[in-house]
């Protein structure tokens, strides 16, 4: 309830800030789309993911824009950028950054590796070894980097762009659990429209429409949009919905693995963020519902024998947001 | 639990208030319950098993049977004993017989409170244990329901609402409380909001009324829709019954109250017919009271033996001995197959025989015919009976009462010296019996008096009889008998009460039809000589009892506009009940059909006027007291009613909901996105708990009519707005106002609705699904 009378007196407050995380929010997605045509579902996601400070997986067969659509959210976004593609002999000091013995001044010199910047864009994540896959943990859970005892954190925004094959690709490794757990939303890609894929040979005949994508914000703007995002009300009924949403995943006669609290916080963070994308100050279940696939599907261990009938991990949350009843009248 | 059965139960006590007078009669049965209820409240508080439950009770009750009953018999007061056993049996007996002679209410003497304090206490076991150790409070119904029939059965007034409302209340503080207790047990639903449970507790409560509303009003009219079951059917099973005491005694209900019973009876229905010699057929005597205790006339015991086994003839009657030589008439007496069976049997009075099947005895004193067997219904049987012939010449030269065996002069000692001195005055200026007798009936039908099938109550602690004579002055054939016999016993002759039936009506065929509005009582006093003599003080004609003729020996001292005839009686029109009677419950008796017999005997008496005959042919249906069509219209119009109330609520709702809008911030959207969802439900437009407004919204913006066209663009944007008014409603910190909100239903619900097909729609009206879905999220959706 003091939650609600906080947010009730600043509420228009909140209200013209979300109408400038949507302007922005467009400025970056008109940009994104000189590069990417015909997704706008995935956009958003990944839009979603940035402003609401999370990690993205975007996962799909090779040759579909995996990268290029990373690429072009770290370029839309005038901040530090860092690529690291992931070979399965790349070592996690190649990821952290190493210490190394300076001569001159006799003392070990730490040299950050590509972890250190605003949106690191991991390539092909899952032909590293788990090994090296780990050492991504902290820095995506926690925004730090632990080498050598020593603790370094990482600047905001801070967000992995990883791509990755599908898990039955040749020389890939399935993303551990835990890793998979990280990432606040997956996406496919998918096969563009054939009009699209007409446009985009126009397009990249061209020339290639990356270079010529310019950033429409810098990374101050985005913290201080990511900030307004966290003010986005979340009604109780909501709330609950969102528990609710995230427990049926655990009782499901399906799934091996449901999805976890940090699921849960993923969601409501993830919520806030496409409320305030479609410029309103309070999210909806329909936000929720938009999510929910992205958000969780990713996380969820189908039972064999529900592999077996070819079910998937969407088609259950799916079958959750169907059936769970939305938040009524207070 | 045990407490709130207590309470139940102690909110059944008022049931009986009407069968009982005098304070304190409540107070045993009371302490009988409160304890056997601390017996089991104290028990279950510690031991583990409820078996023994009972038994504790039971001992309790026991032990406090001596102190509340016996005390003077006990050791110390209170301690049981042999003496104490024997002096609760007798009471228990004691009892027994004054329910069993006296008219309710009964006095409340320490049997009847016995009985009744053991009555309570058995029901309060059975409910304890129903309530407590079976878990099922809603079976103690069932000895509810069995206490609040007792005082319907014996009684005739029904029950007042007052002790019934407060039993239901007792009963439904029972279910209630079972409820909270269950709910401690099982866990309570938390309210998801403040104020939650208030509204909750508010829905359910107008959810209740309308599920009992609707009962009631099934209750009311099923009955009148169903064609009812033959109406002996239910009369035997409220008749008195054989206690089986002993083989030679028999138990009735009351001839009084049974007589009571066939003149408020709602339709004149026919008792019997007989076919008769005589020209002028007296009264058909059934019982004989001849005992006066104070407040009722009772009948003595009677001798059913081998002695007094009816064998043709019949004993001479009192007073006659030897049987007087006279003229004999016969009677052929059919009784009505419909009418309920009778141990006594109607009979003009001197019989002299009698034919019958089956084991009959007579009573030589009273002329009496009865059974101890369950008779016939139905029966027929043919009597001679000797025609009186009494003068007023014979009685007025009769002398003091020699040949009369028993005691016919005998008054209780409590009797109110009033009454002597009323008789007194009364007879002041009559020099012979015959002449006091003819005075006391002057006296009752001079006009000072009124009659009413239902007289108003007579006060707690008042003598009715000297109520009736001295304060109201308003009663039945039952007072003006009882009253007046009362006084010739007090000016000295001797009287008794007789119960039976007026001769009836006259019928096209030469017979004789006694309906149950010819149930009568009348004063017999004996005068040396001439034997029992019939007197009648009831008014009779329109205004007292219909068919009731003073004999003609009384002449002198009978009404002006009373006929000698009945059946030229029954000529006189019967005339609109008095407001006053007309407005009361009891159908007025006096209107009994006796239109057809007068239209058959005078057919040229006015034969062109239309308003006569109209009147002669509604003149059967309203003497009933209800027109045939009265119950089938009626029912007619329940049917209709209950039809047609899904619609008018779900009209009202609408209505209301409407009305309430824009309302205050936020609740206005609630409202309108509710109006929109029992819409949509009764159209049958899938609606489902897991879509959120927003995506309702653009389903149903998607709606097309039957032949394909979308809504109109207005409806489309109306839908969208309330849509988005609820979201903000819903989840939004701050609720929105409710601006066009109303506009924007009545457009969407329209445009809906004029998507339907015309079928559709028509079943949304009359049978609105919506009213039986509670909330928006109680849809179930598809798996």
């Amino acid at each position: 309830m003091s939650l609600d009378t906080h947010h009730g007196d600043r509420g228009d407050d909140v209200r013209a800030d979300v109408g400038e995380v949507a302007a922005v929010a467009d400025r970056v997605r008109g940009a994104i789309e000189s590069v990417i045509e015909g997704k706008p579902e995935v956009l958003r996601v990944a839009l979603t993911v940035l402003l609401a400070e999370g990690h993205l997986l975007v996962e799909d067969v090779p040759g579909v824009g995996k990268t290029m659509l990373a690429k072009a959210l770290a370029r839309a976004v005038d901040c530090s950028v860092q690529r690291i593609q992931f070979t399965p002999d790349l070592l996690p000091s190649d990821i952290t950054g190493v210490s190394v013995y300076h001569q001159e001044r006799r003392e070990f010199e730490f040299n950050p590796g590509p972890v250190f910047a605003n949106i690191v864009v991991g390539d092909e994540i899952n032909r590293a070894s788990p090994k090296t896959q780990a050492a991504l943990l902290e820095c995506m859970a926690e925004r730090q980097v632990s080498v050598d005892g020593r603790t370094l954190a990482l600047e905001r925004p801070f967000m992995v762009v990883a791509t990755q094959n599908p898990s039955d690709m040749e020389g890939t490794y399935t993303l551990p659990e835990a890793q998979r757990d990280r990432f606040m939303a997956r996406v496919s890609v998918g096969y563009p429209s054939p009009q699209a894929e007409l446009d985009m040979i126009d397009s990249h005949s061209a020339g290639s429409p990356l270079e010529d994508l310019a950033p429409v914000t810098g990374a101050a703007q985005l913290r201080d949009l990511s900030d307004r995002v966290r003010e986005v009300h979340v009604a109780p009924g909501v709330r609950r919905y969102i528990v609710d949403l995230v427990g049926a995943t655990r009782v499901a006669p399906e799934l091996r693995l449901g999805a976890s609290p940090r699921a849960t916080l993923h969601l409501v963070r993830a919520a806030r963020a496409h409320a305030a994308l479609e410029g309103r100050h309070y999210v909806v279940p329909d936000d929720v519902q938009a999510l929910a696939v992205p958000v969780l599907a990713h996380r969820l261990l189908l039972h064999p024998q529900a592999r077996m009938e070819h079910l998937s991990p969407e088609q259950i949350v799916a079958r959750a947001v169907a059936r769970l009843p939305v938040p009524g009248p207070r | 639990m045990p407490l709130s059965t207590l309470v139940c139960l102690l909110s059944a006590l008022p049931l009986l208030s009407a069968l009982v007078h005098g304070g304190g009669w409540w107070f045993p049965a009371a302490v009988l319950m409160c304890a056997a209820a601390a017996v089991s409240a104290l028990y279950r508080l510690v031991g583990r098993s409820s078996l023994p439950v009972p038994f504790l009770q039971l001992l309790a009750v026991t032990l406090l049977m001596a102190p509340l009953f016996a005390s003077h018999v006990a050791p110390l007061g209170l301690l049981p004993s042999g003496a104490v056993l024997e002096h609760v049996a007798e009471l228990l007996f004691q009892g027994a017989v004054t329910i069993d002679r006296g008219l309710p209410p009964v006095p409340a003497t320490a049997g009847v409170k016995l009985l009744i304090a053991l009555l309570f206490t058995l029901f309060l076991l059975s409910s304890d244990f129903l309530a407590v150790t079976a878990r099922c409070p809603g079976m103690v119904g069932g000895p509810l329901l069995l206490l609040a029939a007792i005082p319907l059965f014996v009684g005739d007034g029904g029950l007042s609402w007052l002790p019934v409302a407060v039993c239901v209340l007792g009963f439904l503080q029972l279910l209630a409380v079972d409820m909270w207790l269950r709910g401690r047990e099982w866990g309570m639903r938390v309210p998801d909001r403040e104020g939650g449970r208030f509204l909750g507790a508010a829905y359910r409560a107008g959810w209740a009324g309308l599920v009992s509303g609707a009962a009631l009003l099934l209750a009311l009219a099923v009955p009148l829709a169903v064609p009812s079951l033959r109406s002996d059917v239910l009369h035997s099973m409220g008749q008195g019954t054989y206690t089986g005491r002993s083989e030679d005694a028999i138990t009735t209900t009351h001839p009084l109250v049974s007589m009571r019973r066939e003149l408020m009876s709602s339709h004149d229905r026919t008792v019997l017919t007989y076919r008769t010699e005589a020209e002028n057929p007296g009264y058909l005597r059934r019982h004989v009271l001849n005992e006066f205790d104070g407040e009722n006339w009772t009948m003595l015991p009677l001798d059913a033996s081998a002695d007094t086994r009816v064998a043709g003839e019949l004993p001479p009657p009192a007073g006659q001995e030897p049987a007087p030589e006279g003229r004999t008439v016969s009677t052929r007496i059919s009784l009505d197959s419909d009418t309920p069976s009778t141990e006594f049997l109607p009979l003009p009075y001197w019989a002299r025989s009698v034919e019958i099947s089956g084991e009959w005895y007579v009573d030589p004193q009273s002329l009496m015919v009865f059974t101890t067997e369950a008779p016939p219904t139905g029966l027929s049987f043919t009597v001679e009976a000797l025609d009186p012939r009494v003068s007023a010449e014979d009685l007025a030269g009769s002398g003091a009462p020699r040949a009369l065996r028993g005691d016919h002069l005998s008054l209780p000692g409590g009797l109110d010296p009033q009454v002597r001195t009323l008789t007194d005055a009364v007879t002041a200026n009559a020099d012979s019996d015959y002449a006091r007798a003819l005075a006391l009936q002057k006296f009752f039908t001079s006009g000072e008096f009124s009659y009413s099938l239902a007289p108003p109550a007579v006060p707690q602690g008042s003598d009715p009889l000297l109520h009736f004579l001295t304060v109201d002055k308003v009663g039945y054939c039952q007072q003006f008998a009882g009253a007046m016999a009362v006084m010739a016993r007090q000016a000295g002759i001797p009287a008794r009460v007789a119960v039976g039936y007026t001769a009836g009506e006259r019928l096209n065929d030469g017979s004789w039809k006694v309906t149950t509005g010819d149930a009568h009582a009348w004063p017999e006093l004996y005068f040396e000589g001439a034997g029992w003599v019939r007197f009648e003080p009831t008014p009779a004609g329109s205004s007292g009892q219909g068919s009731a003729s003073a004999p003609e020996y009384t002449a002198d001292g009978r009404a002006p506009e009373v006929p000698d005839e009945p059946g030229e009686e029954a000529s006189g029109s019967p005339g609109e009940p008095s407001p006053e009677e007309s407005g009361r419950e009891s159908p007025p008796e006096e209107d009994r059909p006796s239109s057809p017999s007068q239209e058959s005997e005078r057919p040229e008496e006015e034969p062109t006027d239309p308003a006569a005959a109209s009147d002669a042919d509604t003149g059967p249906g309203t003497g009933a007291g209800m027109p045939r069509w009265l119950p089938v219209s009626g029912a007619l119009a329940a049917v209709l009613l209950l039809a047609a109330a899904p619609a008018l609520v779900r009209a009202a709702l609408r209505r209301s909901r409407t009305a309430a809008l824009p309302g205050p911030a936020g609740t206005g959207a609630h409202t309108a996105w509710r109006e929109l969802h029992d819409t949509c439900l009764d159209l049958g437009i899938l609606w489902s708990a897991a879509e959120s407004p927003r995506a309702v919204a653009e389903r149903l913006v998607q709606v097309r009519d039957p032949k394909g066209a979308p809504l109109p663009e207005e409806a489309r944007e109306a839908l969208r707005r309330l849509a988005a008014a609820e979201e903000e409603a819903r989840y939004a910190p701050a609720a929105p106002g409710g601006e066009g909100l109303r506009a924007d239903l009545c457009t969407a619900v329209a445009a809906l609705e004029a998507a339907s097909p015309a079928g559709v729609r028509l079943r949304a009206r009359l049978l609105p699904r919506s009213l039986l879905v509670r909330r928006p999220g109680a849809v179930p959706s598809p798996a």
